[in-house]
């Protein structure tokens, strides 16, 4: 049969943001898949460089517009790192808290993406507004709703304001109670479990050549999870689970988002019961506007709601980062992988597959 | 006292430092040429997750450094390996001419990782199969993250400048 060049994208349903892939079909199937991402390259590792430590905060969040909250931290973590400064124990906890809280929400996003792109609109719109639930509380809590710039180098900005946790722990039993109705819908809906299921098969030995991560590599068996093997903040004091599925398909990577969220408002809960009562959160950094780190260079890595989030960072000595490369989840995923599972599949399943990826294209540009 | 990894890499390789890194990883310093060895012998050592390509510009010494991060997808393996978490290897080559060989056989990873050491940086890696661009739309007589190139002034030259508050006409 002939073979036929088709553009898909860059604005799809597949995927959070703009990022186009060129596809080689013959008939209905696959046959080549070349990843073209750069629509959204705003060159934040250069402008970072022109900035000092602390005016960097707004950039790392921006870019991944979904969940801004792993950047801060891993941001911090670098820079906490460089310079040697010790984070309270009540801040660690916070931080924990709230990086959960983000990975719930940015686990509704994309699950409201999921659920759209497959035509069912009134999961979506369930996900979107427990998102906002969220949001409500991250408003309260840091001023803002999608950016929050509250995680700081030395702890967190400001404490938990008066009765923060009693709304904390209503909402996530609000979200927490309507997850039979998710499942009923959703989850264990057949008509999306016949469409998702089988798809996008990613084995475990391309997941080890192509530096997967994440739900990807999860879903292969592999209970991989930067929270457990290199723990940071206050994942060493609490025990908790990582979901995991074998059958490596889309099906079981979107099963094991809804296991996480779950086990992340578990996670929260134990949280909130064994964290200190009393004491800072944060510590005094030096002046900002005088701040010298001394030279070296630092490689941080946390678990992001995607997978692997890393960041080396370079210190010549000076009041601004030398360099700066954030080793995003979602580059291998979608660069790497991405080209190699959509091989032999049909036309109509890319955009399942590529979502399934759970793959966030500013993270790819950055 | 010397790690046993250390030891080992000392009695096959012989051009290439080593010594304690940050946070538990082991620094590697070797020349281009024998990058490539030394990924590959890691690899076998158990250091199979290749986490990050990436280029730092020393512009005052007139090198460029690539700097290959290496982590074990499982990790832990015996007592004495306990310690090391992970491997940074570095190596420098002139800013005039950046050439390496590239490492995607070793590690499939490293391909869009190299690619966009490329563009960005200028670094050549021989061998690699597609060395196009991946992010950026336009040819740069000097590639943008060096830290010669000016954004500046190359926005300005690009997309014209906007005059400060009050002096509009």
């Amino acid at each position: 049969m002939r073979e036929l060049e088709l553009y898909f994208g860059p604005q799809h349903l597949g995927m959070i943001g703009n990022f186009s892939i060129t596809l080689t079909v013959e008939g209905d199937r696959i046959v080549r898949a070349v990843a073209n991402p750069g629509y959204l390259h705003r060159g934040f590792e250069k402008l970072m460089e022109l900035r000092t430590w602390i005016q960097n905060f707004p950039m790392v969040c921006r870019m991944n517009v979904v969940e801004p909250d792993s950047m801060e931290m891993i941001y911090a973590m670098g820079v906490e790192k460089l310079a040697g400064i010790e984070v309270p124990e009540r801040a660690q906890f916070v931080r924990s808290i709230y990086l959960e809280m983000a990975r719930v929400q940015s686990h509704l996003f994309g699950l409201w993406a999921y659920a759209s792109m497959l035509g069912f609109d009134t999961v979506a719109q369930w996900a979107m507004y427990h998102r906002d639930l969220l949001l409500d509380l991250f408003e309260e809590l840091t001023g803002g709703r999608a950016y929050h710039i509250y995680i700081w180098p030395g702890g967190v900005r400001r404490d938990f304001p008066e009765g923060f946790e009693d709304r904390l722990v209503s909402t996530l039993h609000t979200i927490g109670g309507c997850v039979p109705d998710y499942d009923a819908e959703f989850f264990n809906n057949p008509v999306f479990r016949e469409r998702a299921r089988g798809i996008g098969v990613v084995r475990r030995e391309d997941c080890l050549a192509l530096g997967g991560t994440g739900q990807v590599m999860r879903a292969t068996g592999m209970p991989y999870d930067i929270r457990k093997i290199d723990p940071y903040a206050a994942y060493g004091r609490v025990p908790f689970n990582v979901p995991v599925r074998q059958e490596c398909d889309a099906y079981s990577r979107i099963w094991i988002v809804r296991d996480e969220m779950i086990e992340s408002v578990h996670m929260i809960f134990k949280l909130l019961d064994e964290m200190p009562k009393k004491g800072s959160v944060y510590k005094r950094i030096p002046n900002p506007f005088k701040w010298r780190i001394p030279a070296g260079d630092a490689y941080v890595r946390c678990e992001s709601s995607r997978g692997e989030l890393g960041l080396y960072i370079v210190s010549d000595g000076g009041d601004k980062p030398y360099r700066v490369h954030v080793r995003t989840p979602s580059y291998p995923h979608g660069l790497a992988i991405l080209e190699k599972v959509l091989v032999g599949e049909s036309i109509a399943d890319v955009g399942n597959i590529m979502i399934s990826m759970y793959v966030v294209a500013p993270e790819i540009d950055r | 006292m010397k790690h046993p990894l250390e030891v080992r890499l000392a009695s096959v390789f012989k051009d290439i430092r080593t010594g304690p890194g940050p946070d538990g990883r082991l620094a590697v310093a070797a020349p281009a040429e024998s990058v490539v060895p030394v990924l590959t012998f890691l690899k076998e050592d158990g250091f199979d997750f290749l986490q990050l390509v990436s280029c730092v510009d020393w512009i005052r010494e007139d090198q460029i450094e690539v700097v290959y991060l290496l982590s074990k997808y499982v990790p832990a393996g015996g007592e004495a390996e306990a310690g090391v978490t992970g491997i940074v290897l570095k190596t420098r080559v002139p800013r005039a001419e950046p050439v390496l060989a590239t490492s995607i056989h070793v590690f499939p990873v490293a391909e869009p990782y190299e690619r966009e050491m490329h563009e960005l940086f200028g670094v050549t890696f021989e061998g690699h199969p597609r060395l196009i661009p991946l992010l950026l739309e336009r040819e740069y007589k000097i590639p943008p993250f060096r830290k010669d190139f000016d954004t500046r002034k190359y926005c300005e030259d690009f997309f014209g400048s906007v005059p400060p508050v009050g002096e509009k006409k």
